[in-house]
């Protein structure tokens, strides 16, 4: 007797139920309705509470305020697929079960943001309004900020873990207000990579995502464990947008990607937006960012493998950090057009505040499709603010966070996003 | 009518060689030397209300001296500033740049010209530069195409290749239609549709040197130099503690070692504390004399050459190179050992 296989009429998607977040409150208790989110402090508190944190304490911040977030940590935006979280953010609130199918409900405008200090991290700052505003994700959001004090005598890497946790959870939390609500939409995903995700003639277009792995305080997790020693692996996209990324890398403001971009991967969002059109998209691989070189060149060798073995015709390559992570970009760009897979990467040019220095620190020998994500070195002037969240210094300056200040761009959490978050591009300039 | 200033040397100005190099700046009234000709190139829309001249010495001695430059400038409230042209020398196109960098930062219309292998260029920053001849030979064809520069921004275009442009010119961050992932995917299907050229970023041009083959160094002179400022207590050949101009040879004849407190790193880049505690932390002479004295080197070359690596420009850097290896060649130097900071 021959096998059957079984062909599903429709295969398991993934649906966003979206719930828009217009205006915010503080309350006695956690709502959602009508596009207000009311979140009651105590709750929120408790949610957070962890032996490593003495005390935290969550303030709205919303776009149009006189008001600047300084020492911002990560960014979470709320999400749950059920009660208790549904196997949202898997390894973290729940068990690490591969996720990407069924219903998650999204709070959209609204993030919870870890602010202050934690060793190694570098000093990244968001403006509520302002020019500056549009350059980071978090301005034109409203913001749960967390800020919190370690109880003494913890250790910097529990204090971390128990933020993390933290404001996970509290976003789950949040969004479970919604679970009820009417959405304001609903969007289907397609599925990708083989099965009814294959769109017969098109060429199959995927998306390489270097993570930043460089130990504590610069990790990024997947299912709830660091990917510093991995191997680059195929994720299903749907994966991401339920959390199975989160990000605990805390360098170079301008240069991550905290876990709300991730939960939003926008070279996925832009393959899905072309899917079935003019491209099929192929996948998604994510890399570990290494730091020494043996280990970038096969790394870069194995995401090449895995690319080619899913059948990529080309990739778009992505990276998070400096200088440094410009050749793991490099790197994988040079083997994937090695392996007949074109290869285009994002690269946020480092050209000296008068952008006439080289732009890349470590240029592909090989490939040569670059986009740019603006020069970090460019310098910005922000204006005094009435009110200061996550600290009363800007580290690098010594001045109140609510001064006016000259900043480089690289000091804008997210405003160089290697990820293809921003719209920032560098033209040469004839007259300076 | 539009007012131009025109910044040139002593030399151009007709004041002297190398003996006058140390002129401070000063203002003449209308075109001096090489601005008459071009004056008569702008006419009649524009004219040179001044020209400000400085000895080449005095002039690549600091900023305050390009301060005291861009004083005098100012007083004549140009529409434009014209500098050089310089060709290929070194401090002349220098000042030119620095003058075209200052005039920039201060808002004022600014075109200098030098030869392209000038190594003032790279000071210029994103300041506007077009070609030169590499002498002054070649000043007629030079200012005429400084000239149809100078019209070109007094008529408010911008200066590219075609009016001979060379230097960066300055990448600026602006704010494209969509973001860069949605862009990024347009650049993989273009490239799948056979653009192989299409790249929002140039790739930068990194020299590539192919090392030289071995030799052994036990039968071969050895020399051993340092980026590390590392030069006579009193630093006799003034060597910068950043952005170094110039580089030193010093002798190492007879020394067997370098004493504290008779050599120090005048190096502006780290704490040189543990450096002037022992020179030989940054030029290694006693492990040098050691390895001679065991036949390991044939012999150690005896001087050793110096700069100070700490922000050096590019174009400088390349030249110092060119330059130690012309100067190693020479001595029938055929390995090297430079230590770095």
């Amino acid at each position: 007797m021959g096998s059957v296989r079984t062909v599903p009429e429709q295969a398991p998607r993934l649906t966003r139920a979206v719930h828009g977040v217009t205006s915010v409150a503080m309350g006695d208790g956690t709502s959602y309705a009508g596009g207000t989110l009311t979140v009651s402090a105590a709750e929120a508190e408790s949610v957070l509470a962890d032996p490593a944190l003495a005390s935290v304490r969550v303030t709205w911040t919303s776009p149009g305020d006189s008001a600047r977030i300084v020492k911002v940590l990560d960014a979470v935006e709320p999400r749950t697929k059920g009660p208790g979280g549904g196997g949202i953010f898997p390894g973290f609130l729940g068990p690490a079960r591969a996720q990407g199918r069924g219903t998650t409900h999204v709070l959209r405008g609204a993030t919870v943001v870890a602010a202050g200090y934690l060793p190694r991290a570098q000093e990244a700052v968001v403006e509520m309004s302002g020019p500056v505003a549009e350059m980071s994700p978090l301005g034109s959001r409203h913001n749960l900020v967390v800020e919190f004090t370690p109880a003494e005598g913890a250790p910097w890497e529990d204090v971390d873990r128990a933020l993390r946790r933290g404001v996970i959870a509290l976003a789950a939390r949040l969004a479970e207000a919604a679970l009820d609500a009417e959405p304001d939409e609903v969007e289907e995903l397609p599925a990708v990579g083989g099965g009814d995700g294959e769109v017969d003639g098109l060429p199959r277009v995927g998306a390489v995502t270097n993570l930043q792995t460089q130990g504590n305080f610069k990790d990024v997790f997947v299912y709830g464990r660091s990917f510093g020693t991995a191997l680059p692996t195929l994720l299903d996209p749907g994966d991401v947008d339920d959390g199975a990324v989160v990000s605990g890398q805390f360098g170079h403001p301008s240069l991550k990607n905290p876990t709300l971009v991730h939960q939003n991967h926008p070279v996925v969002a832009a393959l899905r937006a072309r899917h079935g059109t003019d491209l099929s998209f192929a996948g998604l691989v994510i890399a570990p960012e290494p730091v020494d070189a043996v280990q970038k060149d096969l790394v870069a060798a194995h995401a090449a493998r895995v690319c080619a073995a899913a059948g990529f015709d080309a990739a778009v390559v992505t990276k998070e950090g400096g200088g440094n992570a410009d050749a793991d970009v490099s790197l994988k760009m040079d083997a994937l057009e090695d392996a007949g897979i074109a290869a285009v990467g994002i690269f946020a040019e480092m050209a000296g505040p008068d952008g006439t220095g080289p732009p890349v620190v470590v240029p592909p020998e090989r490939a040569t499709a670059m986009v740019s994500a603006g020069n970090y070195d460019e310098r910005l002037t922000l204006p005094e603010v009435e009110r200061a969240l996550g600290g009363e210094q800007v580290a690098l300056l010594e001045l109140p966070a609510t001064a006016a200040m000259e900043l480089p761009t690289a000091v804008i959490y997210c405003a160089n996003s290697p990820l293809g978050w921003g719209r920032l591009t560098c033209a040469e300039a004839p007259t300076p | 009518m539009s007012r131009v200033v025109h910044y040139i040397n002593q030399f151009f100005a007709g004041i002297g060689g190398e003996d006058k190099a140390g002129t401070p700046p000063e203002s003449r009234p209308g075109p001096v030397g090489p601005g008459r000709r071009l004056q008569e190139l702008l006419a009649p829309d524009h004219e040179i209300v001044a020209t400000v001249l400085c000895g080449d010495d005095h002039a690549a001695s600091g900023p305050e001296a390009i301060e005291e430059i861009m004083r005098l400038v100012s007083e004549h409230d140009p529409d434009l500033l014209v500098a050089g042209p310089a060709f290929t020398s070194g401090r002349y196109g220098l000042a030119c740049a620095r003058v075209a960098a200052a005039a920039t930062a201060a808002g004022i219309p600014v075109v200098a010209a030098m030869h392209e292998e000038n190594p003032g260029l790279e000071e210029a920053g994103g300041a506007p530069v077009v070609a030169s001849g590499e002498a002054a030979r070649r000043m007629a064809q030079s200012l005429d195409t400084l000239a149809a520069a100078v019209r070109a921004l007094l008529a408010g275009e911008e200066l590219t290749a075609a009016h001979g442009r060379i230097g960066a010119i300055p990448r600026r961050v602006r704010v494209a239609d969509d973001d860069a992932a949605t862009r990024a995917v347009a650049l993989a299907m273009a490239r799948l549709g056979g653009d192989r050229e299409a790249t929002e970023v140039p790739l930068p041009r990194f020299d590539k040197v192919a090392p030289a083959a071995p030799v052994d160094p036990s039968e071969v002179t050895v020399a051993i130099l340092t980026e590390g400022a590392l030069v006579p207590d009193d630093n006799p050949g003034h060597l910068e503690s950043a952005r170094a101009t110039r580089w030193l040879r010093y002798p190492l004849e007879g020394l067997e070692s370098l004493p504290a407190g008779e050599w120090r790193s005048v190096h502006g880049g780290f704490s040189t504390q543990w450096a002037n505690e022992d020179p030989h932390r940054i030029l290694p002479l006693d492990a040098a004399r050691e390895l001679e004295e065991h036949g390991a080197i044939g012999r150690l070359h005896a001087a050793y050459l110096v700069t100070a690596g700490n922000g050096t420009s590019v174009g400088n850097a390349r030249r110092f190179g060119i330059e130690w290896a012309a100067d190693l060649r020479h001595s029938e130097v055929r390995a090297a050992i430079l230590t770095s900071t």
